[in-house]
């Protein structure tokens, strides 16, 4: 067990499943990905993307496939998971239920042979850490979903492990504590300086945490990148929708120059730039609903015509669906006035509209 | 209070409660009323002041001794049952594809009943039975095999038919701690021992205490395994023979009532012994967090 490393190394890290009718299926295909010392990595994806099962293998619950994952030089994959030593925090915390909170966050250092005049100070310094002191003599019974998930990240910190492996532990609390926790984690992960590897399916926290996102789908990577590469320049369709990519539009491609691509649609003209490879002639477009523009673009560039069908109230903005006399519905967000049934003019910068092959 | 907030609140009588009636009804009529029947017979002997069947009890040289018989067959049959089929079921609480099939013939023998179980033992491990055959057939031991019709034919009887009940119950148990918890130990250094004495050994503790109870119970009580496979006569004349002679033989139901009180405060002050004990342990919900 080391305490210290200067990166992890996974290297083609695959899993299988039995799946229906005896056929495999690769749960997790091939993630190969390096993380350095310091770093906080969110594995982002939609539930049945693999995350979970690449959580699991790096910490040591569930057996490889094929690949290999390496910290430094030494080889760990081999390794059961009390011999790795990673802290994790379950996504229903797994705080052992006939154990105080001070037993439950010292358990990690009982299982390595610590003396208590060495535990009772790691242990405070924990509890301050979560900011849980005066609660160590509670069961995890007493406590709100809220604490219960801070006792969780304390047990898994104090252990000072290399890395600490997270799996969607906010996705059980309320909005509001789960922004106040997502900035705790930060916050604690600076504070130790080690690394992270957090799992989630929502984009926000993933976003708001990470210095590298590593998109799945289906067991795959499909993007490695810090998060406003991902948020901005989405390296394929599937990325760009699970990022919040509302509008997808299926144009035909009429000429290209360069990066430069002019589309075509039964009542919609656009110019945007290529991020894949084309071919035949097909494109989908993906565009925010934020960044489209109310009103005529310069010169009459980019611009859509239609109808305001539905307007949702959202506070700052509102969001619209209009849709153009051939029947597309655009998502649109707004601050501006707009009445149901209103005819619209809205356009869109050319370097906002990202064009991916046709699916 | 207004006439509206009044109405809101809970009614006086809530009649789903009369629910209960035909279940307190049963329970008064089969084991409430005979009960009361039994132990204010106790008190009425055939002869002698209204605890002399008790004294008649302690001072006969084939019934008291009964107690501490019967209590050498329970105590290690039970000590048996649930020692065995606590690691038995801690192997069987993962999903396996032999999972099921050792789950089934494991738990068979429920199915059969004691007097089948006694009829089959005497066959397989009588003086010409197939165990001792084989065992004289391959020259494994020659000298004579006696398992049956003493000691250790109730015992391994009691075994074999409360063995099955002590490893579902625990089974149960087990299966019901959320395998998260022993995950979680693991990632925090605890090795598979540690994991088990840490975690499941603790959260089961309650289990194991009632799973004891209940087993030592049954085994107390042992009546057709004693007379069949035993010598109801000498080394297994246990405390249920004693009320049985005094009820068909002597047709002393007064006496048979007391020996049954008698066997009754036995199991009870056992049971108590152990429940108390349980009270040292952690009691309550046994996963770790949200679900």
């Amino acid at each position: 067990m080391k305490h210290d490393f200067s990166e992890l190394k996974l290297d083609r890290v695959t899993r299988r499943f039995a799946g229906a009718g005896g056929k495999a299926f690769n749960a997790l295909d091939e993630l190969s990905l390096i993380v350095q010392r310091g770093e906080f990595i969110c594995l982002l994806g939609p539930s049945g993307c693999g995350k979970s099962t690449a959580l699991n293998c790096i910490a040591g619950l569930m057996q490889l496939s094929g690949g290999s994952i390496w910290l430094d030089d030494t080889r760990i994959d081999t390794l059961p998971p009390e011999k790795r030593g990673f802290g994790m925090v379950f996504q229903n915390y797994a705080l052992f239920p006939h154990m105080t909170v001070a037993r439950n966050i010292d358990f990690g250092l009982r299982m390595r042979g610590n003396s208590a005049t060495e535990i009772a100070p790691r242990v405070a310094r924990a509890l301050k850490l979560v900011q849980l002191t005066g609660q160590e003599h509670k069961l995890p019974g007493q406590l709100s979903g809220g604490q219960q998930q801070r006792v969780a990240i304390a047990r898994a910190i104090v252990i000072e492990p290399p890395l600490i492996l997270m799996d969607e532990p906010l996705s059980n609390l309320d909005a509001k504590l789960r922004i106040e926790t997502r900035a705790e984690i930060r916050r604690i992960h600076h504070e130790l300086g080690r690394a992270t590897i957090y799992v989630t399916h929502d984009q926000d926290e993933a976003l708001s945490l990470a210095d590298r996102i590593v998109v799945m789908k289906d067991g795959k990577v499909q993007q490695i990148a810090p998060p406003p590469e991902v948020y901005a320049q989405p390296a394929n369709l599937h990325v760009a929708r699970f990022m919040g990519y509302r509008n997808v539009l299926a144009l035909d491609v009429q000429r290209e120059d360069g990066d430069h691509i002019v589309l075509n649609g039964p009542d919609i003209s656009l110019t945007g730039v290529r991020k894949q490879p084309l071919r035949n002639g097909k494109a989908a477009v993906a565009i925010r609903p934020e960044e489209i523009v109310m009103g005529e673009g310069p010169g009459g560039a980019n611009t859509i015509s239609a109808r305001v069908r539905n307007i949702e109230y959202c506070g700052r903005d509102s969001l619209l669906d209009v849709v153009t006399a051939s029947g597309t519905v655009l998502h649109v967000r707004a601050a501006g006035a707009a009445a149901l049934g209103d005819s619209v003019r809205v356009h869109v910068p050319v370097d906002r509209v990202l064009v991916y092959p046709g699916e | 209070m207004s006439a509206t907030s009044a109405h809101l609140a809970r009614p006086a009588f809530d009649r789903t409660l009369l629910l209960v009636l035909p279940a307190t009804a049963f329970m008064f009529l089969l084991f409430v009323y005979p009960f009361l029947y039994g132990l204010a017979l106790s008190f009425d002997p055939k002869e002698g002041g209204w605890l002399g069947n008790y004294k008649h009890f302690f001072t006969t040289d084939n019934q008291w001794p009964t107690i501490w018989t019967t209590l050498k067959l329970a105590l290690p049959a039970t000590l048996i049952n649930v020692g065995f089929a606590l690691p038995i079921a801690y192997k069987m609480r993962v999903k396996s594809r032999y999972q099921r099939w050792i789950t089934t013939i494991l738990v068979v023998p429920i199915t059969l009943g004691t007097v089948l179980i006694a009829e089959g033992m005497l066959t397989y491990f009588g003086p010409k039975g197939w165990l001792s055959q084989f065992l004289q057939f391959a020259h494994l031991y020659d000298g004579p095999i006696r398992l049956t019709h003493n000691y250790w034919g109730v015992l391994i009887s009691l075994v074999i038919s409360g063995f099955p009940f002590a490893f579902l119950l625990i089974l149960s148990y087990i299966t019901g701690i959320d395998p998260v918890l022993a995950r979680a130990a693991s990632t925090l250094g605890a090795n598979p021992k540690a994991q088990f004495r840490h975690i499941y050994l603790p959260l089961l503790a309650p289990g194991l205490a009632m799973c004891f109870c209940l087993a030592f119970v049954q085994a107390y009580s042992v009546f057709p395994s004693a007379v069949l496979l035993g010598s109801p006569a000498g080394p297994t004349r246990v405390i249920s023979i004693a009320a049985y002679e005094a009820a068909f033989e002597q047709y002393d139901y007064s006496l048979a009532s007391a020996i049954a009180m008698i066997m009754g405060f036995v199991q009870l002050i056992i049971v108590a012994a152990v429940l108390s004990l349980r009270n040292a342990f952690y009691r309550g919900p046994v996963s770790g967090g949200k679900g």
